[in-house]
């Protein structure tokens, strides 16, 4: 079976729509990062989280009160994957396990009626916090400037920055999408967790991953085709690895929704991020990487030329 | 087919190899499956038979991580400020002002506490020794004299929750330091926070416990023996009087007459060994209402917390009848110290006692000469020395330990008395039983169904082409998790994740590949021609993007914590794997093929 014939389409000629388009993206990404934020999680704030299962449904704003009347106005409390599962979430510090218990003893006098018990409780320290953070950082930008310099090492410098700046790309379009979808569903919990950051680091690398395919057949057909010009050339190489490009993306993709949906709360996260992630790494490496490379070089072309 | 030998080889080798790694995880899963459709009392007896079995492949199979059994994860800091604080002498305002400094500065550093006090206290012109040692000392000395301490703070909170979770009995707990004062606890199957808190965060509780004397010890033991022999012949009656003692017995017929002192040896210093595997079907016994009104109401069984190695080479942990009242606490000790006596050139303890503990020491020891006192932290055993005489003036010498490292660790135990280590949870995570199946559920289905739908697409896609990698992929499954198991790993949900984009990437290296097959082919190549090219110059991409993602893979292990580094475990073990059977395996199929038929070979 066969989906793609030979194609010769001429992928660069469009770049500059598509530089708009990823523009635009990037740009409503990071008014919603300003305007809403990030949804941090416990692991990154410090605090308290019970996820409370019920023996019967239950509203969330019946959860709410009883939170406000145990002093937990703060709190923050959404369904976890069903209506009898309830996360609640407070970022205050105590002793012990006496926050945890204060929550339970809070709900235990609210339901009385309603048995419920508590399957999965977490605690972080401020402390922690930070430091996971710090982490999290740290391994993101490792992994972006180990892959460059990898990159670079293989292919040619250039090639190096177009693979960096089209992971950038990738990073700060799924940054803004979580922003933007996340609590747009009252089941679509999108908060950066340490999940989530396996997830970039994914995105990372199957972005990477694509780049390389395409960055390899340029340089295979460049030993062939000497004198062709580099976008004809770079236009030659991507339709050769559409069909593959296509497929394996395409594989992934359902992978990756199947994962969304039947993987349960714990994953729903990890495969939002990287559904956005395969999308856009898959557009990035024809229109940002392969780009950039072709930029690179009509500069120094007008350079020399002037 | 003799060309093809060596690869063949190979390949059926680390299929076997991986087998041969999994075969324990299987066994497990089975006798797991077969415990459970037992009920109560049927699958209490199906664990005391098996014991060994279960034993020897629980340690040897994928473990699961607590995301997918539930439990526990706990993560302590020693509190070195409060450390600090307890060490010193002469405190006044000053130093007052100078701990609360550092408390806040800790709280946002991540420099060392010790060297954060050293800074405050230099900062303000304070000689450390004002607090510390002898005023003679240098700030260099103080400062490592701190270190020390510290370091030994954390060796003895390992100790005394080591001490507490074996006796706890939770199955394969992991507790490990973390950095310089960190401790992690990870306990499968626990859920219950309330206990954990008393498990971890309660003070220890070192005491001095006289044992009772053999002969009370012994007739209580007798006692229990006599009684479950008389239980369990109730059904088959015996005739005692035909039984000439006299007669040496088989093991079988002693174990049946004395059902106790088979499992529990009596020696003849009053307390009984029990080998190992023993262990838990005595502590069970002792446990019963019926044994319990055996047991006279001052006295207890402790264990020894370590075992000795036996003759057989067996470990066999000691059963020490000890009064229920404790003589002294171990808060009266002031300093331990392990050294080796330069006399007898054997390792001994000696432990020094303020005013007060020394006083009642000497009254203790002058009372009991020649009875044996047993060390007891949180109701374990860590030696039981005979009073040789009356000690006052609280310096008191423990010998008879094997090494100096049983010194060592006597001297931890007694300073746990001393001067408890402060710990504070910093973190704390607790899955439930029931979340940690229904994650199982929903990770293995969503694996599965993600599986069987590539799986057809390939096979759709790729005809015989498809078929082979399929086959590749089902090899990489088996090499990822036969690696896990041969390293002891760990499976968590982000690790089935990144098991499930393993596959994917496996799948990706081999639509390189038939893709570059059939542009070959269109070129008008023969069959056997396009696989070499098709092989041959997929191989640096493949190569390539599959390093990156190693790379990342690696980062994310070391910067990662936790469930995160499940994740990049899978990813580097697949990485390799897939690389392997994507390439080297799928190459054998179609080279095979070719020779024999080369219709067979289809890329659709």
């Amino acid at each position: 079976m066969r989906v793609f014939g030979k194609t010769t389409i001429d992928f660069l000629a469009y770049r500059k729509v598509f530089y708009f388009i990823s523009a635009a993206l990037i740009t409503a990404g990071i008014v919603s990062l300003v305007v809403k934020g990030l949804h941090f999680g416990i692991d990154f704030l410090g605090g308290t989280e019970l996820v409370v299962e019920f023996t019967r449904e239950v509203e969330i704003g019946e959860v709410r009160s009883a939170m406000d009347k145990a002093g937990f106005g703060d709190a923050e409390i959404k369904t976890f994957g069903s209506n009898r599962d309830i996360l609640i979430r407070t970022v205050k510090q105590g002793a012990g396990t006496t926050i945890g218990d204060q929550i339970r003893e809070g709900v235990a006098t609210h339901f009385k009626d309603n048995p419920f018990t508590v399957i999965k409780e977490d605690k972080i320290g401020p402390k922690i916090g930070a430091e996971l953070q710090r982490d999290a950082y740290l391994a993101v930008f490792f992994s972006l400037v180990a892959i460059c310099l990898y990159v670079a090492f293989r292919f040619k410098f250039v090639y190096g920055v177009g693979a960096l700046i089209a992971l950038f790309h990738d990073v700060l379009v799924t940054i803004g999408m979580v922003s933007i979808f996340d609590g747009l569903t009252p089941n679509l919990n999108l908060e950066i967790s340490q999940n989530m950051i396996a997830a970039f680091l994914t995105l990372v690398g199957l972005s990477v991953n694509d780049t390389v395919v395409i960055f390899d057949r340029i340089r295979e057909n460049k030993k062939i085709f000497r004198s062709m010009g580099l976008v004809e050339l770079i236009n030659k190489s991507l339709n050769e690895t559409l069909s593959r490009t296509i497929i394996t993306s395409g594989t992934i993709f359902v992978v990756l929704i199947v994962l969304f949906v039947f993987g349960g709360e714990v994953n729903s996260g990890f495969s939002f991020a990287l559904v956005v992630g395969i999308i856009t790494g898959t557009y990035s490496s024809i229109y940002i990487a392969s780009a950039t490379v072709v930029e690179w070089n009509e500069r120094k072309a007008r350079k020399k030329a002037a | 087919m003799r060309k093809y030998r060596f690869r063949v080889i190979v390949v059926a080798a680390s299929v076997l190899l991986s087998m041969w790694f999994l075969f324990p995880t299987y066994q497990d899963y089975e006798l797991s499956a077969q415990k459970k459709a037992l009920s109560g009392a049927d699958s209490l007896q199906f664990v005391e038979q098996h014991e060994t079995e279960i034993r020897e492949y629980r340690k040897k199979r994928i473990k699961l991580g607590l995301d997918l059994q539930g439990g526990m994860r706990v993560v302590l800091e020693v509190n070195v400020v409060s450390l600090i604080e307890k060490l010193a002498k002469n405190k006044d305002d000053a130093f007052a002002a100078i701990i609360k400094e550092v408390r806040q500065q800790v709280a946002r550093s991540d420099e060392s506490p010790v060297v954060l006090f050293r800074g405050e206290c230099e900062k303000r012109g304070v000689r450390l020794s004002r607090y510390y040692l002898n005023l003679r000392d240098t700030d260099d000395d103080v400062f490592l004299f701190l270190e020390d301490e510290a370091k030994k703070a954390v060796d003895r909170g390992m100790q005394i929750v080591r001490n507490r979770v074996d006796q706890y009995g939770v199955s394969e707990p992991s507790i490990q330091k973390l950095g310089g004062t960190r401790i992690i606890v990870e306990l499968p199957g626990v859920s219950n926070e309330r206990e954990v808190q008393d498990l971890v965060g309660k003070t220890a509780l070192l005491e001095f416990r006289l044992l009772k004397e053999p002969e009370v010890a012994a007739r209580v033991m007798e006692g229990i023996d006599k009684f479950l022999a008389s239980k369990d012949s109730t059904s088959t009656p015996e005739d005692t009087t035909n039984i000439t003692p006299e007669v040496e017995k088989t093991p079988e017929q002693f174990a049946k007459e004395h059902p106790f002192f088979a499992i529990a040896g009596f020696t003849q210093q009053g307390v009984a060994t029990v080998a190992e595997e023993n262990k838990d079907k005595v502590r069970r016994l002792l446990d019963r209402s019926d044994i319990k009104r055996l047991i006279p109401s001052d006295m207890e069984f402790l264990w020894s917390a370590k075992g000795q190695l036996g003759q057989d080479g067996k470990k066999y942990f000691t059963l020490y009848p000890a009064k229920k009242a404790a003589e002294l606490e171990g808060g009266v000790i002031t300093n331990a110290r392990a050294t080796i006596d330069p006399n007898y050139n054997q390792p001994i303890v000696t432990m020094e006692m303020n005013t007060e503990g020394s006083r009642e020491w000497s009254r203790i020891t002058g009372a009991n000469i020649n009875k044996r006192i047993a060390i007891v932290l949180d109701q374990s055993v860590f030696s039981a020395p005979v009073v040789r005489s009356k000690i006052t003036g609280g310096h008191s010498q423990i010998e008879g330990m094997e090494n100096l490292e049983e010194g060592k660790l006597l001297e931890i135990v007694l300073k746990a008395g001393a001067l408890p280590a402060p710990v504070d949870i910093i973190e704390q995570r607790s899955v439930g039983p029931s979340l940690g199946e229904d994650s199982i559920r929903k990770g293995l289905l969503s694996a599965g169904l993600a599986t069987l739908l590539t799986i057809l697409f390939m096979v759709i896609y790729y005809r015989t082409g498809g078929i082979v990698a399929d086959f590749a992929v089902v090899f990489c499954m088996l090499f990822i998790l036969g690696v896990l198991a041969y390293f002891g790993g760990t499976l968590t949900l982000p690790g089935i994740a990144g098991i499930i984009l393993t596959l994917a990437i496996a799948v990706d290296a081999n639509v390189l590949i038939y893709e570059r097959i059939r542009e070959e082919q269109e070129t008008g190549k023969t069959l056997r021609a396009a696989i070499d090219e098709g092989y041959a110059k997929a191989f640096s991409a493949i190569l390539d993007s599959n390093v990156t993602t190693f790379i990342t893979g690696l980062i994310l292990f070391q910067f990662g914590s936790g469930p995160v580094q499940g994740f990049a475990l899978t990813l580097i073990i697949g990485v390799a794997a897939s690389m392997f059977s994507a390439i080297y395996i799928t190459r054998i199929f179609f080279d095979i093929m070719t020779d024999k038929n080369q219709s067979l070979v289809n890329f659709g």
